[in-house]
């Protein structure tokens, strides 16, 4: 018990990670500063839909899609896992809206039922392909995901230069068309989100607007997946918007606060888990939590001002 | 049921000086007033005066920021046996899982103690206002299978089988039928004859004359409450719907979500 | 996600990594069995492994608890708290935990529980004091507590000391590593969920339903939010060691909104769901005994889901076949009353003075081929609406057809005066609208109407729109036209 909390040494904690091996600090946290402003960005739209649940439910579901993608065509390479799960996490989507048009139940039931299925489904193959076959999934880092383990990657080398880590380039590849995405049809996004009806009424197919934001997370998810893991994907996703929501009701603003976000927590998560020794990604998160919940703090201790008497 | 009950047993309600805000905007400012015993009393007011507001905070749903709620000269906790209460509609699922006897039969669960089961004297009871609205035959059906009209019928069973003095309905005309209406209308001048006083949150001005013996205008602040003749008015039905008031609401609202 | 095969671990970030990496999925109550397929299904049935039989008892008393505590959150919408609270406690296993660095399952479930309810707390909280909604506070909850867990977890795992053995499987869940003590919990978690249902039907079922007219009748709402909360969290953290963190939702879910679709009364419900729990727990035990290598939680999720998807497309008034038969039947129905407007159109257009139409001339009317016809007049002698005679196979109405066609006739006459009239629209735009009304009115509607419009006998376009004592006289056998002279003719 004693050993748990290890104390709190500034060299150990926040110079030696620089100073002795700098590339694979810099390298870690830019990792998590991209997957949490990737993730908070699909994360803000999200939030404006009221469907920050549909993203766990994808996170989840998309163990199915590389698993399958894996069973499928015996091979373990990027761009296949890439479409398993972009499937997976439309068969989510559509599994949820079946339910709840076809029956009854209502949609949180639905979404549910549509997720655990699936990752149970997932498990269980996972655990059927390790009978015969010598890859092997790990379903705890499936969950959780290692972010430590970018510095360790041979780095993508291009023309004779090392490049850098080729998940890393993969996770900035997706942010920046993320980006240049949002950049382009950041009025429809708007739109649709703040108000399907109007959207409709102006001409606008609010039906492909939904599966291409759903597309898109599919996306950021099945990059982040590799290193945050399933459930922390969840926390990328609505932390750093709920953070920048708190704060600014304006969408650029919270766009750039939910950027600023992602790098502090990513920064300040890292050197926690130095300092604790634990999973990195996990500390990205707690970190981006504590952010969050200053900010609650923060805008709640606002003065109440009494209302005068209009008489 | 306690008709002997000599403290304020003439105001079923008296609201003193009440405020109620909602996420720190004020919905309801400064009402005062009292309602007499066996009246029909229509709430009236544009939309977002606070006409639900102020029935919710009369049953302690919502807390007053200031001011005082009494019910027959107590708090509502301690007397609200003598409630009955028919909320909006659309504020229940109607997939739920109970028929129609179900959910009359909630009616009857403010006087059952804590694991008590409803009884064959409650059963009967319910059975009797079913009756009452018409809606016996349908005892058995899941209550999603009901019509608009029918499924207010059905949350005026539950709060007859409240048996109260006091009755608070939270737009029941809303997206009724005509037969409905009628029955409703029937069912409030009976309660009436039998001395109950009731309120009633109502959005149709053309029916509130006919409907209704006294009149509460609203918008955020109380701007008449009176026999009906005298405070249906063109003047002050100017001034409750017309915009002079939602400058003030405007203004309130700025500086309270400031 | 990693795949094994290439990637090299340097012994410094093996420290940071989990202590588990070596088959962390699976809850395998078959590892402890070996034989063949049917040798093992023999065994699983004499009960004789003293592992099985926990293993079984667990799985049972965790699908009875879970089917319970469901029914209120599906009815409640609260679904997704589940999986937000049982994600939440994560944290709350580690402290139990460190407490005296075993794994104590009566630490556990009380460190468990309260990160449970302090879950519940923060998200009441946020959306109550923020204006974030109720999907982004329980996606931060799941999140933010999880990652604590995972914090928490992976120090644990570089602590010197401690039994720190089985501590991941609450991923994941073991069925087969249920001991006495864990089966003792769910069962006592289980008879406590029985007991309050039990008292507190009442209370439970009104607060679900109307929350604010519970509380107006003076019944503590908040109290019974949390009890059942409590409950919630007992239910989750009991069950953990069997399905583990993920798939617990799922036990929760899925066999109260597989009852939800097969009943109409909370009781069955509840009873239904806790059926379906049972089932599923011993099924999913059954089948990781049987089959070899399978995991249990997620077993148990499969077979919840496939009974979930029986129910969906089979339940008798709400699933997918009810409702496409009566789909169905309404669309025949209303072809049927197509075709017998069509019938009396002819019998209008030709003065009524024949009471036989020709398939030629109903063809023309409903514009289709003279085989078309020829089915839509025998699908009315089938229905006992007309009968067919002749060579040509001439159409005569019986009486209780021609009663059905006056009032189909006279339901979209009604509506067309009645939009005309009341709403203004013009004549020649009511059409439609009324082709498809006409199906959907019911007797008390046409009284309105008829009220509504005076009593008027003819429609927009100076037809005549058949009044009551037609539709009653017709089906006695003679019609009138009430226009007076010159029209009435007997119809048998």
């Amino acid at each position: 018990m004693s050993g748990l909390i290890p104390a709190f040494d500034l060299s150990r904690v926040i110079l030696d990670p620089w100073m002795e091996t700098p590339a694979a600090a810099a390298w870690v946290v830019l990792m998590g500063a991209l997957v949490g402003t990737s993730c908070g960005i699909v994360g803000n739209f999200l939030l404006l839909r009221r469907m920050a649940l549909v993203g766990d439910a994808i996170s989840h579901s998309v163990l199915l899609g590389l698993v399958g993608a894996f069973l499928i065509f015996r091979h373990v390479s990027t761009p296949l896992m890439f479409l398993g799960a972009m499937a997976a996490g439309l068969l989510t989507v559509a599994i949820i809206e079946f339910i709840h048009r076809q029956t009854r139940v209502k949609a949180d039931a639905a979404i549910c039922i549509s997720f655990t299925t699936l990752f149970a489904l997932g498990v269980t193959l996972l655990s059927l392909a390790e009978v015969g076959g010598p890859v092997h999934i790990d379903a705890e880092c499936v969950l959780y995901g290692e972010i430590a383990f970018v510095a360790l990657e041979p780095p993508f080398v291009w023309d004779g230069v090392a490049l850098g880590p080729p998940s890393v380039l993969r996770m900035a590849g997706v942010t920046m068309v993320l980006v240049v995405l949002l950049v382009i049809f950041y009025k429809e996004m708007l739109i649709t989100s703040f108000d399907g009806a109007l959207a409709v009424s102006m001409g606008m197919r609010a039906g492909i607007w939904h599966y291409a934001l759903m597309i898109a997370l599919s996306l950021v998810i099945v990059s982040a997946f590799e290193a945050v893991g399933a459930i922390l994907a969840v926390a990328m996703l609505v932390v750093p918007a709920m953070f920048a929501a708190q704060l600014s009701s304006s969408l650029p603003t919270r766009l750039w606060l939910t950027v600023a976000h992602a790098c502090a927590s990513a920064l300040a998560g890292f050197h926690l888990s130095i300092w604790l020794n634990c999973s990195a990604a996990a500390a990205m998160v707690v970190c981006g939590a504590v952010f969050f919940l200053a900010a609650w703090a923060a805008t709640s201790v606002r003065p109440r001002v009494m209302v005068p008497d209009p008489a | 049921m306690t008709e002997d009950d000599p403290v304020g047993a003439d105001h079923p309600v008296e609201i003193h000086d009440l405020s109620v805000a909602y996420h720190k905007k004020p919905v309801l400012y400064g009402i005062d007033l009292k309602v007499p015993a066996g009246t029909l009393v229509g709430i009236l007011g544009p939309n977002g005066a606070g006409k639900s507001t102020l029935i919710k905070a009369v049953m302690g749903l919502l807390p007053p920021a200031a001011g005082w709620i009494k019910i027959f000269g107590k708090p509502y906790r301690q007397n609200c046996r003598r409630v009955g209460y028919v909320p909006q509609r659309e504020s229940v699922d109607w997939d739920f899982p109970v028929n129609v006897m179900d959910l009359v039969l909630m009616g009857r669960y403010g006087r059952l103690r804590l694991g008590q089961r409803p009884g064959a004297t409650d059963r009967e009871i319910a059975r009797q206002c079913l009756d009452k609205v018409g809606m016996l035959p349908y005892a058995q059906r899941q209550i999603g299978n009901l019509s608009g009209g029918q499924q207010q019928r059905v949350f005026l069973a539950r709060a007859l089988a409240q048996e109260s003095d006091l009755y608070l309905m939270d737009e029941p005309f809303a997206g009724v039928d005509a037969a409905t209406e009628a029955a409703i209308v029937t069912l409030l001048r009976e309660l009436k004859e039998r001395g109950k006083t009731v309120l009633v949150v109502h959005h149709d001005l053309a029916t509130a004359r006919d409907y209704f013996d006294r009149l509460m205008l609203l918008n955020m602040r109380l701007v008449a409450f009176g026999p009906t003749e005298e405070v249906f008015t063109p003047e002050i039905l100017q001034t409750t719907y017309g915009g002079r008031l939602n400058i003030l609401s405007e203004v309130v609202q700025t500086i309270g979500s400031r | 996600m990693r795949f094994a095969a290439g990637t090299k671990r340097s012994a410094l970030l093996l420290a940071v990594l989990i202590a588990a990496c070596g088959d962390a999925e699976a809850a395998r109550i078959s590892d402890i069995a070996g034989g063949g397929l049917l040798e093992r299904a023999a065994r699983f049935f004499t009960f004789q492994d003293p592992s099985l039989r926990y293993a079984l008892a667990g799985s049972i008393l965790l699908g009875l608890a879970c089917g319970l505590m469901g029914c209120f959150l599906v009815v409640r919408k609260l679904a997704l708290m589940s999986d937000a609270l049982s994600h939440a406690v994560l944290p709350g296993v580690a402290i139990g935990f460190l407490w005296n660095m075993t794994r104590d399952p009566v630490a556990i479930f009380i460190g468990a529980t309260l990160a449970g309810l302090l879950g519940a707390a923060t998200a009441q909280a946020i959306t109550t004091t923020t204006r974030h909604k109720e999907d982004a506070a329980l996606g931060f909850v799941l999140a933010a507590f999880f990652a604590v867990g995972v914090c928490l977890l992976t120090m644990i795992q570089n602590l010197p000391e401690g039994n720190k053995s089985g501590l991941d499987k609450f991923l994941f869940g073991q069925a087969a590593a249920m001991g006495a003590a864990d089966v003792g919990l769910l069962g006592v978690v289980a008879l406590l969920a029985i007991a309050a249902v039990a008292l507190f039907y009442k209370e439970f079922l009104v607060t679900s339903f109307d929350a604010a007219f519970a509380r107006s009748a003076g019944i503590p709402v908040q109290f019974f939010h949390y009890a059942l909360m409590l409950l919630l969290a007992f239910s989750i953290v009991a069950s953990l060691q069997a399905v583990g963190v993920v798939l617990v939702a799922a036990m929760l879910v899925i066999p109260a909104a597989a009852a939800f679709l097969l009943t109409d009364r909370l009781g069955w419900m509840l009873m239904i769901a806790s059926l379906i729990g049972m089932l599923t727990g011993a099924t999913g035990a059954f089948f990781s005994f049987v089959g070899r290598n399978l995991p249990t939680g997620p077993l148990m999720v499969l077979t919840a889901a496939s009974i979930f998807t029986v129910a969906m497309v089979f339940a008798p008034r709400h699933g997918i076949f009810a409702r496409w038969l009566r789909k169905r039947a309404r669309n025949s129905r209303i072809g049927r009353e197509n075709a017998l407007k069509a019938v009396y159109r002819v019998i209008e257009d030709d003065g009524f003075r024949s009471e036989t139409v020709s398939m030629r001339e109903l063809a023309a009317i409903r514009r289709v081929t003279i085989e078309k016809a020829a089915i839509e007049a025998r699908v009315l002698a089938s229905h006992g609406l007309g009968t067919i005679s002749g060579e040509g196979g001439d159409l005569t109405l019986t009486p209780e057809g021609w009663k059905r066609a006056c009032e189909i006739v006279r339901n979209h006459r009604l509506w067309e005066l009645y939009l005309t009239h009341a709403a203004n629209i013009s004549s020649d735009r009511v059409h439609d609208d009324a082709e498809e009304i006409e199906h959907l009115l019911g007797e008390e509607n046409v009284r309105q109407l008829e009220r509504r419009l005076n009593y008027a006998r003819k429609d927009p376009h100076g037809k005549l729109i058949p009044g009551i004592e037609d539709i009653q006289s017709g089906a006695k056998g003679g019609f009138q036209t009430g226009g007076g002279t010159g029209f009435g003719r007997g119809l048998r």
